[in-house]
């Protein structure tokens, strides 16, 4: 009986864990694109007043997501001298995520205060909408998939009993 | 020169570092396609992977878009922090270094509102002899009072680094000196610090216009000496008015002499009125000798 018992809880473990990874992967891109509308919130209020360079802004960032941080620190490298080539690695980024922040590391700096504001307009309002999507299913699919993933693990386990 | 070597391609930084010395080099001047030129002792050589050269073939040819990654690197990739510096020319770089940048202007309704397809950049690097202007120092000393003393001299003769050691000299000396660095090549303020020695009394505005410095710091910093590189036509007014609030203005301007300062019309009038007690005449390498004139000059 505790051998069933095991193998059940076994089942379940792995079923939740399944789910809560989902979550966790949902958290991670809601994460990063919180933290991209935050730079270029804190872009644009240091082109309002400031207007310090773009390193001295991203460097004084502090980021939650670990993708985002080593985004900058990539940006940064290249700007610096580092590197000789801008390369933005995409991690676990989806496409549409990726390609977008490819454009934005390509867009600031490279032009004056109106076209950057223009520009950085432009993609608040991506991200903004890419953020609000992230963040709904975060917060609604994340914990379906907990959920989902408990059921289906509770189910494997009956039926293997 | 941590700054001067983040501008430029590692091949030429390696060459500066192994082969020359940075206190005789004044000028790196790179064009699109062409040989890299660099001033040093005030003799233009080509750059090689020897050193240097007169022979061109031997010198190093940058490459097609040289001249905008230099901008773009001289600015950390944000143009929009020397958008209105690019407009007049240059960008000023920590350290007190200069890039004068050529390129392709974009204009608008008569007016310049871009700079684009950069062409050539001339890095000039700034240099701090300390000492050099202490005899001047006494010389523009009478009664205790300064006079209001313009300084001229044809480029890279020496103006900047004359201006910055009697700044250094006057201030330390307990006076109260108000220094304009529109350019930021004089005392080189970075995140509030200066980076070069202008003295331990000087107040400093940075990249703001001159005219701006003058209202403002007449207004309240109350210095008995307002300092600033290169005057043009549109300073002039500023400058008379602050002679005659009782404020002494050192200031520079470009010319090779007086006589062929007095030919522009709006120096001929301060000369003539005697709004300058003294001229200081800087000649260029290799005599670099230093000639004051008292008074009203005829």
């Amino acid at each position: 009986m505790s051998v069933k018992l095991f193998l059940l809880f076994l089942c379940v473990a792995a079923g939740t864990f399944c789910g809560y990874m989902i979550l966790l992967s949902y958290k991670k891109n809601y994460s990063y694109l919180d933290g991209v509308c935050g730079m270029i919130s804190a872009l644009k209020q240091n082109l309002s007043y400031k207007k310090d360079a773009v390193p001295v802004v991203l460097g004084g960032l502090k980021v939650s997501s670990a993708q985002l941080q080593k985004n900058i620190n990539e940006y940064i490298g290249f700007i610096g001298g580092q590197t000789d080539k801008r390369v933005i690695s995409r991690g676990f980024l989806p496409q549409s995520t990726y390609d977008g922040v490819t454009d934005l590391f390509e867009a600031i700096g490279g032009s004056d205060e109106s076209s950057q504001n223009a520009r950085l307009d432009a993609l608040s309002l991506r991200f903004g909408k890419l953020r609000t999507e992230a963040e709904r299913k975060y917060k609604s699919m994340g914990a379906v998939a907990v959920k989902l993933g408990f059921l289906i693990g509770l189910g494997v386990g009956v039926l293997v009993l | 020169m941590e700054a001067l070597y983040r501008l430029i391609p590692d091949k030429y930084s390696a060459v500066i570092e192994k082969r020359l010395s940075l206190q005789r080099l004044s000028e790196l001047r790179i064009i699109n396609g062409g040989p890299v030129r660099v001033c040093y002792d005030g003799v233009y050589y080509f750059l090689c992977e020897s050193g240097l050269t007169k022979d061109k073939s031997a010198a190093f040819t940058a490459g097609g878009g040289s001249a905008e990654q230099i901008v773009m690197r001289a600015c950390s990739h944000s143009l929009f922090t020397v958008t209105d510096t690019l407009k007049r020319g240059y960008i000023s770089v920590t350290g007190g270094i200069r890039v004068g940048v050529c390129g392709a202007g974009v204009m608008q309704g008569g007016t310049l509102t871009a700079v684009k397809d950069f062409y050539s950049v001339n890095i000039r690097l700034p240099h701090e002899v300390k000492g050099c202007a202490g005899v001047l120092a006494q010389k523009l000393t009478c009664n205790g009072r300064i006079k209001n003393t313009l300084i001229i001299s044809p480029p890279a003769a020496g103006k900047t680094t004359i201006l910055r050691d009697l700044c250094r000299l006057l201030s330390d000396g307990g006076r109260s000196v108000l220094l304009c660095d529109e350019k930021y090549e004089i005392a080189s303020v970075s995140c509030g610090v200066p980076s070069l020695d202008v003295g331990c009394c000087t107040d400093i505005i940075s990249g703001v216009d001159k005219p701006k410095v003058f209202e403002m710091g007449i207004a309240n910093m109350s210095p008995e000496i307002i300092m600033t590189d290169e005057l043009f036509a549109a300073d002039l007014p500023y400058v008379r008015r602050a002679s005659t609030c009782g404020i002494a203005v050192i200031a520079t301007a470009h010319a090779r002499n007086i006589d062929e300062l007095k030919v522009k019309q709006e120096y001929s009038d301060i000369v003539a009125h005697g709004v300058f007690d003294s001229y200081v005449v800087l000649s260029g390498p290799p005599s670099r000798t230093v000639t004051v004139y008292e008074g009203v000059v005829q």
